[in-house]
C-alpha cells in the first residue's frame, strides 16, 4: 500500500456515492427504522493528489445527515440539483431527499415516488441523469422499468416489457440510451425515444448455474462514445465477462476471478471500472476482500486471472473472532486519484486505500 | 415548576474556552474556567459580568468545578479568582490539582516573558488560587454545603479528567467536561452509572467526526519516525511532559522492541521526571492493563528510553528525543530544535496545539525562516509534521454516554449550532429527551419534575386505598392527607393524627351572615316566603321548614328575626360551616337579591 486509512461508521453501509465537492455519501441498511444517511467530507489528505503523512485533519466529517425509516439499499444524487433519491425494501418505491448543507445539517425527506407494487417485488435499482431535466431511472424488474421526473414525479418513459426477471442494475449510457442488467446476466438496451422497443444486447453467458450477475459500466473520459466502453459483468461464482456494446454477439474477454466459490450470495456483488486507469477494474462481495484486475491481458478463454492487488483490510478489522467475518458490501474508485479506492464492509468499517502495483508488473 | 438554568459563558457554540454557569435549586455553580487560546486580548477570558453586575462573585457562586488541566478549561482560573475576585471553594480531582499549576505557570511564562503582556496573572496569583482548591476522589460524594453535593466520575481523555455530578435534593446535573469513550494505551474509557440526572451537559466538538482509526495514526507516526531514523536523521518530539507523552513513549517502546531497533530514545529530564513521578503516584487513574502490569514491571520505566543529557544532542547518528516544553517556546526543546533545524534528514513532530507566538505555532503555519534572539535567522530545513492524538468522544461515544447515564434532558456545548442539528435530532429520536444547544451568553431553562419522597402513615394509606379504584403502578393516585415537615423528614398523615401529634384540637368554623329584607309582615310569614322561594329555586337541594321556624338548606341554617329598630325590615341570619362555604355564599347572594313579589 501507499496509504491506508481505516474508519468505523456507526452503522454499516452498502453504498458509497460521490457527490459534488468531493463529498461521499453512505447510508445504513439495518432492518429497524432510524437508518442514517450521512454526507461526509473526506479528510484533506484524501482530496489532494499528493499523500501527506501526518496531516492534522485525518477524519471524515459528517456534513449533514438524514433519518430514513426504511433500510437504504441504493442512493443516487440527482446531478445539478440539491436532491438525492434512495430506494430500499420493502417495496420498489423511491424516496426523494433535499440536501441544503449551508442552512442546516439535516437532509430532509421531500417526497415519495410511488410505483405499482406487484407481488414479489424487491427494491428498485436506480440511476439518475439531468440532461433534459432531472430524471431518475428505476425499476426492480425488467417489466417495471420507468423514468420519472424527480421534481414533478411525472412518469416520462416506461420501458417495454422484456420479461419479468429481477434487475441487478441499470444505467444511463447517454441521455437517450439505457442499459439494463438482469440478475440472470442478460443485458438489454433501450432508447428513451422509442419506448416500444427493447433491444436485447447480450444473452446469458454459458453455464448459468443459478448464478446471479451484476454489471459495471465505465464513465469514460470526455468525448468518448459511452457505448464504446466495455461493460463488465460479474457473477456470484466469480466469472467476469467484458462486452463491447457495439459488437454484442461475442464477448470481448472473460476470466475467472480467484474468489471463494461458495457463492455467499449475490447481495453485495460489486464490479467497477477505474475512472483513471485504462482497463482496470475492481470486484468485491465474496468475502472481506476487494480485488483489482488488469483486463488488458485477458482473452476469451475464461481462465483464471490473477489480481494485481488484493485489499484484505476488512478481514482483519475490529473485534477479533466474534461472529461472522465481515463481508465487503461495496467499493468505489476515487474520481481523481487513480489508484485510490474506498470500500465498506458489513462490520461498519470504511477503508480508503491507495495501492501500489507490486514490482515486476509495471 | 422548578427549573435548572444553564448559561455558557464560553463554549456555547465555539471551541475555545469552556465556562458554564448552572443554577440549580437556588445554588449557583461554575463549571470550568477556560482560556481561549486563539485570542490575545480580553476575548480570551470568559465574560464574567454575565454572572452578576454588582455584588461579589463569592456571594453568588456556591462553588467552582474544574474538569481537567487543559488550558481551555482552567486557563482563566487565576484571573478569575485573583483578579476578578472569588474566594469560595474550587473543586477538582487530585491529579488535576497537581498538574494545573504547572501548566498555568508555563503558560504565564510564555505570555508575559515572551510576548510581553502586562494584564495577566502572576506566579503568586497562581499559588493563591490553588490554595482555594479542594481536591476530590473519584466516586466520592462531597458536601459543598448542607444541600449541594458533587461527585466526580472517570472521564478518560487526560490524566485526572473527570465528569461531575452536581446534586441538590433530587435535582441533578452531570457535566462531562472533555471525555472519551474508547480506552487508549494509558487511560481507560469514561464511565458513569445510571444516575438519571435531570440534565446532561456534554461536549460535542467531535460529534460530527468519523475518526481515523487509532491504529492508522499510530502506524503513520511510527512510519515517519522509522523512516527518519533509518536514514540517520534525528526526531524531536516536543511534549508537555504530561498527557500524550506517556502514550507515545509506550508506543515507541513497544515498536522498538518488536522491530529490534537500536537507535536511542531519550526523554528529557527535569520536568519530565516529575511527570513520570506524578503518573506513578496516580496509577489508579490509568487503565486496567497498565495497572496490572505495574505490579510486575513498571510501565512507566522504559527499557529503550533513557534520560537525556544536553550533550547528547550533538551526538552523531539517529535518535529520538522527547523534550519539553511542548510548543517549542523555550527551554530544552527549543535548544535542541535550533541545533537540528538546519538538517533536512531530521524531523520534528508537533503533538498538539501551539499557542500563537510560539516557534511551534510558526513552523506549523509554514514559516521556514525564524527570527531568534539577537536577530539571528534560523532556517528550518528539517521536516515538520503535526499529529493529533487527542481523545474526544465522537457521535457514537456521546450516544453511549447518554445511554449509560439516562438523563432527562441533554445540552450540547462546544460545537456550531448549524452543525449540531443532526446530532440534536438523533439524540431526540433515539432517547426521547429534549436536546438544547445554547450560544454563549444565552440562558437555557430546563423544567424539572422532581420527585420528593414522603413517608405515609399506614393508617392513612389503608384508608385512602380503600376509596376509589385499586392501586395501579402505571397511574398516579391522588391522596389527601396532612404534610408534616420536621427536620429533614416529610410525613403524610391523616388530619386527626396530625392534630393529635401537634397537640391541637380540631376547630369548627362557622360563618354567619345577616341579610336584610324589606318585609313589613310578621316573621313567620317572612320565613314562609323565604321557604317557598328557596324551595322553588333550589330544586336539587333539600330545603326544609322546621317546626321551630327556621329553614335548613342541606346543613345551612336560616332564621328570621325582626330588625330591632325598623319593623319593616327583617333580618335573615344565614349560618353555615366552613365545609359548606360555597353553598353558603351562594345562598347569601341569592337572598340579597331580594324575594319575589308574588309570595
Amino acid at each position: 500500500y501507499r496509504d491506508l486509512h481505516t474508519f468505523e461508521l456507526q452503522a454499516p453501509t452498502r453504498l458509497i456515492e460521490w457527490a459534488r465537492g468531493s463529498r461521499v455519501c453512505v447510508a445504513g441498511y439495518g432492518q429497524s427504522d432510524g437508518n442514517e444517511i450521512l454526507q461526509l467530507i473526506p479528510p484533506p489528505t484524501l482530496l489532494t493528489k499528493e499523500t501527506q503523512g501526518l496531516c492534522p485533519e485525518r477524519d471524515f466529517k459528517v456534513e449533514c445527515g438524514g433519518f430514513s425509516k426504511r433500510p437504504v439499499y441504493s442512493l443516487k444524487y440527482v446531478p445539478d440539483t440539491s436532491l438525492l433519491v434512495t430506494s430500499g425494501p420493502p417495496d420498489s418505491s423511491l424516496q426523494v431527499w433535499q440536501v441544503s448543507a449551508e442552512d442546516s445539517d439535516v437532509i430532509k425527506f421531500v417526497s415519495t415516488i410511488a410505483t405499482e407494487n406487484g407481488t414479489g417485488q424487491s427494491w428498485a435499482k436506480i440511476a439518475t441523469i439531468s440532461a433534459r431535466a432531472p430524471w431518475v431511472l428505476h425499476g426492480s424488474r425488467l417489466d417495471r422499468v420507468e423514468i420519472t421526473e424527480v421534481e414533478s414525479r411525472k412518469n416520462v418513459y416506461t420501458a417495454a416489457s422484456g420479461g419479468s426477471e429481477e434487475l441487478s442494475g441499470l444505467a444511463f449510457l447517454d441521455c437517450n440510451t439505457l442499459l439494463l442488467c438482469c440478475a440472470t446476466g442478460r443485458l438489454c438496451l433501450a432508447d428513451v425515444r422509442q419506448p416500444q422497443s427493447l433491444m436485447e444486447a447480450v444473452s446469458v453467458p454459458s453455464a448459468s448455474r443459478s448464478e446471479q450477475w451484476c454489471m459495471g459500466t465505465r464513465h469514460g473520459a470526455q468525448g468518448l462514445e459511452p457505448s464504446s466502453q466495455p461493460v463488465a459483468r460479474l457473477s456470484s461464482w466469480g466469472l467476469l465477462t467484458l462486452t463491447d456494446l457495439r459488437k454484442t454477439s461475442e464477448s470481448l474477454a472473460s476470466a475467472k476471478a480467484r474468489v471463494p466459490s461458495s457463492g455467499s450470495g449475490a447481495e453485495f456483488l460489486c464490479v467497477s471500472w477505474a475512472p483513471a486507469l485504462e482497463g482496470c477494474l475492481a470486484i468485491s462481495g465474496f468475502d472481506g476482500t476487494v480485488h483489482v484486475y488488469d483486463t488488458q491481458s485477458w482473452d476469451s478463454s475464461g481462465k483464471e486471472a490473477e489480481p494485481i492487488f488484493v485489499h484484505k483490510g476488512h478481514a482483519f478489522g475490529g473485534a477479533g473472532g466474534s461472529g461472522d467475518p465481515p463481508l465487503v458490501t461495496v467499493h468505489t474508485w476515487h474520481l481523481q486519484k487513480p489508484k485510490t479506492l474506498l470500500s465498506a464492509a458489513s462490520d461498519g468499517s470504511l477503508h480508503v486505500w491507495d495501492w501500489v502495483q507490486p514490482c515486476g508488473k509495471c | 415548576m422548578p427549573e435548572i438554568k444553564v448559561t455558557p459563558l464560553g463554549a456555547g457554540q465555539d471551541v475555545g474556552r469552556s465556562c458554564i454557569l448552572v443554577s440549580i435549586a437556588g445554588k449557583n455553580v461554575m463549571l470550568d474556567c477556560g482560556m481561549h487560546m486563539g485570542y490575545n486580548d480580553d476575548r480570551r477570558f470568559p465574560d464574567f459580568s454575565y454572572i452578576t453586575q454588582n455584588g461579589r462573585l463569592t456571594d453568588f457562586l456556591d462553588c467552582v468545578i474544574i474538569s481537567h488541566f487543559h488550558l481551555d478549561h482552567c486557563g482563566a482560573l487565576p484571573y478569575f479568582s485573583e483578579m476578578v475576585g472569588y474566594d469560595g471553594p474550587i473543586y477538582m480531582t487530585h491529579p488535576t490539582k497537581a498538574i494545573c499549576p504547572i501548566l498555568l505557570e508555563d503558560y504565564r511564562k510564555i505570555t508575559v516573558d515572551k510576548k510581553g503582556e502586562t494584564n495577566f496573572f502572576t506566579s503568586q496569583m497562581i499559588k493563591d488560587c490553588m490554595k482555594k482548591v479542594v481536591a476530590v476522589h473519584l466516586h466520592q460524594t462531597v458536601q459543598v454545603d448542607e444541600e449541594l453535593e458533587i461527585k466526580a466520575y472517570y472521564a478518560g481523555h487526560v490524566l485526572g479528567a473527570a465528569m461531575f455530578q452536581i446534586k441538590v435534593g433530587c435535582e441533578s446535573v452531570v457535566y462531562t467536561g472533555d471525555y472519551n469513550m474508547t480506552p487508549d494505551r494509558h487511560l481507560g474509557a469514561a464511565w458513569i452509572d445510571k444516575c438519571r440526572p435531570d440534565l446532561l451537559i456534554s461536549e460535542s466538538t467531535y460529534a460530527t467526526t468519523i475518526r481515523d482509526s487509532k491504529r492508522c495514526r499510530e502506524r503513520d507516526f511510527l512510519k515517519k519516525v522509522h523512516e527518519t531514523v533509518e536514514r540517520g536523521g534525528k526526531v524531536l518530539i516536543p511534549v508537555f511532559a504530561l498527557g500524550r507523552a506517556q502514550e507515545l513513549c509506550i508506543l515507541l517502546e513497544t515498536f522498538w522492541e518488536r522491530m529490534n531497533l537500536k537507535a536511542p530514545i531519550y526523554f528529557s529530564t527535569g520536568l519530565t521526571e516529575k511527570a513520570n513521578h506524578y503518573y506513578k503516584l496516580f496509577i489508579t487513574w490509568t487503565n486496567q492493563k497498565i495497572r496490572k502490569t505495574f505490579v510486575q514491571r513498571n510501565m512507566f520505566e522504559f527499557k529503550h528510553i533513557k534520560a537525556f543529557d544536553r550533550a547528547f544532542a550533538d551526538n552523531p547518528g539517529p535518535m529520538v528525543v522527547f523534550a519539553t516544553p511542548g510548543m517549542l517556546h523555550a527551554g530544552q526543546s527549543l535548544q535542541i530544535f535550533r541545533k537540528w533545524a538546519g538538517n533536512e534528514k531530521n524531523m520534528v513532530i508537533m503533538p498538539g496545539y501551539c499557542v500563537q507566538g510560539t516557534v511551534g505555532h510558526k513552523i506549523l503555519s509554514g514559516q521556514r525562516k525564524l527570527e531568534m534572539e539577537g536577530r539571528q535567522i534560523l532556517e528550518v530545513k528539517m521536516q515538520v509534521e503535526y499529529m493529533s492524538f487527542s481523545a474526544h468522544a465522537d457521535a457514537k461515544g456521546i450516544m453511549q454516554l447518554i445511554r449509560q447515564a439516562e438523563p432527562r434532558n441533554v445540552l450540547l456545548v462546544h460545537g456550531e449550532a448549524k452543525k449540531m442539528e443532526f446530532l440534536k435530532q438523533k439524540i431526540e429520536q433515539e432517547f426521547h429527551v429534549s436536546c438544547y444547544m445554547p450560544a454563549n451568553g444565552e440562558t437555557t431553562t430546563i423544567l424539572t419534575n422532581p420527585c420528593i419522597p414522603v413517608d405515609i402513615s399506614l393508617g392513612l394509606l389503608k384508608r385512602e386505598t380503600a376509596i376509589g379504584p385499586l392501586p395501579d403502578a402505571k397511574k398516579p393516585k391522588l391522596m389527601h392527607g396532612t404534610l408534616l415537615m420536621k427536620d429533614n423528614s416529610f410525613r403524610l398523615v391523616s388530619p386527626e393524627q396530625a392534630l393529635k401529634e401537634l397537640g391541637l384540637a380540631e376547630h369548627q368554623l362557622r360563618f354567619t351572615c345577616r341579610v336584610h329584607i324589606q318585609d313589613p309582615r310578621k316573621e313567620h310569614e317572612t320565613v314562609l316566603r323565604v321557604y317557598n322561594h328557596l324551595k322553588g329555586v333550589l330544586k336539587d337541594y333539600s330545603v326544609q321548614h322546621l317546626p321551630d321556624g327556621s329553614i335548613t338548606v342541606e346543613s345551612i341554617l336560616i332564621q328570621a328575626t325582626a330588625h330591632s329598630e325598623d319593623q319593616g325590615t327583617k333580618v335573615l341570619l344565614v349560618s353555615w360551616t366552613y365545609q359548606d362555604e360555597e353553598l353558603g355564599s351562594y345562598l347569601t347572594s341569592l337572598l340579597k337579591k331580594g324575594l319575589p313579589q308574588s309570595t
